[in-house]
């Protein structure tokens, strides 16, 4: 509520928006209302310092991911010629700052750098392919209901029961072949049933409000319904989730990898980085595996309080 | 009640039906099928591929396969509908009985739903025993896992809810946030490094038993140690228990701790233990009392909802400390592809899965007076 003694209203008034908007002959309601949208829940998350320091990391792995092996002066292909051999590698210092890995001594900030681009497309790119078949089904089955929303939630169920880690584990042995796509894809398609669940349930909820019935009794078609007037509706507790899928997959790839079902290591990933790690354990070598998991750590924690920022800043009745 | 129960089992029957599909699908999809095993073998010839491929009924179609696999249709009856469906005719045994009762009463052949899982590709002993075998290391681990961890998850969600935005409670979160971000694998070897590593050295890598004194768990010869020098054998458990142990409750505890601050928060706001405060009753009463006993409601049942997890979810501690169990066992077959023993496994899971949810379902509506059938 502004107080019209301190601030003077500019603002137009209601009407003479209206009759405006009907000169430009557009919707203008509906354009307002989603660029405030936008704005307010930034500032929300702005004041969420948790989601700012997330967002803040988050940028600098993404960054250390595009720029790091270019400016890394090792070369990923080659095998390191040391200077002086050790078998266990050496601890880290000003040459190596995370140390070297033990055996072919190479460079373990250069594998996180490395890993890192690997690691962070896994873990988005599978997001987004689960985002993409959890919202279609879940669309499907919430706004046509019946038969079909039947159908699609018995699989989704079905698909709840299985343990997940263990049938990616062996997608990925019999299917993945080490190739990066085909991991993302396996990923993908079983981190999609939360989504569809969830989509589902907002699907029928917005499906009975009175801006669809409206829509419906202009005789809008379906395919617009579904994605102009209630996905928009729905896209805020779908990115909350979906923060939580990249977190999920990150954590589920670097073990796949690191067990040696996942991605081949000529992509290094923060998992298969670590494949030989544990045999260099009695020798001492405790850097090679600490850097690459603080790196997941740091990951899955920064998109967590991304997630925890964006939920607070999307909810209408949270203030700002 | 009855009605409520009845209905639940029956929506279970389509989703562990779909299940049975599922892991059909591992059977399709295993590299190669039941003959890669020949590929290497000079001595099988392509037409004794083809032999073997047709004296086991391979060369049928998928339904057909899939429907003998369930042992519910006679292999011998060829009769098909519409040229891939197994007609009705094979769903009867020789003996004139349904081919899905009992090989006893319907002579016929047996298949997973009477619990035959076929013979290990890898190993060649029948998967059943084999996975039986594993399930006792594997339930050791995890039920000490289990009860340590969720005694301490109530203890720090209790306090943390009860003393919210304390510095207890603050401590707890970032705890909880560490823990929920530390992949459980990388857990294992940092605590491997320090426990066992040069430095300390007090602790056992991984195994079960010391392989220098006693044979390996669950042979014949470890149970005839077992008898001669138990404590010697249940102190040797122990010292292999304690890394997967921390490492399973550590992991575990972030989630649960925060469900249980959660739910007790949720509990400590209800105006009953408003009203019992307001009554003059001693913090301490209302606490356990009225506001705990409410927040354990839904942990109970998620809690049943773990259980089954823990099987495959112990599959990262148990890689990683070389833990005999079922975890090594899903992992030893996947790199075998020993698809009979997946099969098995995956399917053996997936319904405890279902039977958990349907068990956690009727206990909550049991213990919740609230819910209404």
């Amino acid at each position: 509520m502004s107080d019209p003694f301190l601030a003077p209203n500019t603002e137009p008034a209601p009407e003479e928006i209206e009759l405006r908007a009907a000169e430009a002959g557009q919707d203008y309601e509906v354009q307002l209302e989603s660029l405030n949208q936008w704005q307010l829940a930034w500032r929300k998350f702005r004041k969420h310092r948790l989601a700012i320091v997330g967002l803040a990391i988050l940028i600098v792995l993404i960054a250390a991911a595009i720029f790091g092996p270019i400016l890394s002066p090792f070369v990923f292909n080659e095998i390191p010629r040391p200077d002086k051999a050790v078998y266990a590698g050496r601890p880290p210092s000003l040459n190596h700052p995370f140390g070297e890995t033990g055996g072919l001594q190479r460079d373990v900030l250069q594998l996180v750098v490395n890993g890192a681009r690997t690691s962070l497309i896994i873990g988005f790119s599978s997001m987004a392919i689960g985002v993409l078949i959890g919202t279609v089904v879940g669309a499907l089955a919430g706004y046509l209901g019946g038969f079909i929303d039947n159908i699609l939630m018995r699989i989704v169920d079905v698909m709840l029961s299985l343990p997940l880690l263990f049938v990616i584990l062996v997608a990925s042995q019999f299917f993945g072949n080490g190739n990066v796509l085909l991991i993302i894809i396996i990923f993908g398609v079983f981190s999609w049933m939360g989504i569809a669940r969830l989509v589902r349930s907002l699907f029928l909820s917005i499906r009975e409000r009175e801006f669809v019935e409206a829509a419906k009794a202009v005789g809008v078609r379906d395919r617009r319904i579904i994605f102009r007037h209630i996905l928009p509706n729905a896209i805020s507790p779908i990115v909350v989730s979906a923060s939580l899928i990249v977190a999920g997959n990150i954590i589920g790839e670097a073990f796949v990898s690191f067990l040696g079902f996942g991605v081949n290591p000529i992509y290094p990933t923060w998992g298969n980085v670590l494949s030989n790690a544990l045999t260099f354990i009695p020798v001492g070598n405790w850097w090679w595996p600490l850097f690459p998991g603080l790196a997941i750590i740091m990951t899955v924690l920064a998109v967590n309080f991304i997630g925890d920022g964006l939920r607070d800043a999307l909810d209408p009745r949270s203030r700002a | 009640m009855t009605k409520y129960v009845i209905r639940r089992v029956i929506q279970a029957i389509p989703v562990l039906f779909g299940i049975t599909i599922v892991v059909y699908m591992i059977l399709l999809a295993a590299p190669g099928g039941p003959t890669a095993r020949f590929a290497n073998n000079p001595r099988v010839t392509l037409e004794d591929r083809e032999h073997f491929k047709k004296a086991w009924g391979l060369d049928q179609p998928i339904p057909v396969q899939y429907c003998r696999w369930l042992g519910a249709c006679n292999p011998d009856v060829d009769e098909k509908v519409l040229g891939i469906f197994p007609s009705p005719a094979a769903l009867i045994g020789p003996n004139g009985w349904p081919n899905i009762l009992p090989e006893a009463i319907s002579g016929g052949s047996n298949g997973v739903l009477h619990g035959d899982f076929g013979v290990s590709v890898d190993s060649g002993e029948p998967v059943g025993p084999r996975i039986i075998r594993a399930a006792l290391p594997t339930f050791i681990l995890v039920s000490f896992a289990l009860v340590i961890w969720i005694g301490i998850a109530i203890l720090i969600g209790v306090y943390a809810a009860v003393r919210r935005y304390s510095l207890f409670d603050q401590v707890a979160t970032v705890f909880a946030y560490v823990g929920y971000a530390m992949p459980t694998f990388w857990l294992g070897i940092m605590l491997i490094f320090f426990f066992s590593g040069p430095g300390l050295n007090i602790l056992p890598a991984g195994g079960m038993t010391t392989t220098r004194i006693s044979p390996p768990f669950g042979s014949n010869e470890y149970w005839v140690y077992f008898g001669h020098k138990p404590f010697e054998a249940l102190i040797d458990i122990g010292r292999h228990l304690i890394l997967p142990v921390f490492t399973l409750v550590v992991v575990n505890i972030a989630g649960d701790s925060r469900f249980i601050r959660a739910s007790m928060l949720e509990a400590l706001s209800q105006d009953y233990v408003r009203t019992a405060k307001a009554k003059g009753l001693p913090g301490r009463s209302v606490t356990f009392k009225h506001a705990l006993r409410n927040a354990l409601l839904p942990v109970v049942t998620n809690i049943g909802l773990e259980i089954p997890f823990l099987f495959t979810g112990a599959i990262v501690t148990e890689t990683i400390f070389s833990w005999p169990g079922i975890g090594k066992l899903t992992i030893d077959a996947t790199r075998a592809f020993d698809y009979p023993t997946l099969m098995g496994l995956l399917l053996i899971t997936s319904i405890l899965v279902v039977f958990a949810n349907l068990v956690a379902d009727v206990t909550y509506a049991f213990v919740d007076p609230r819910i209404k059938f």
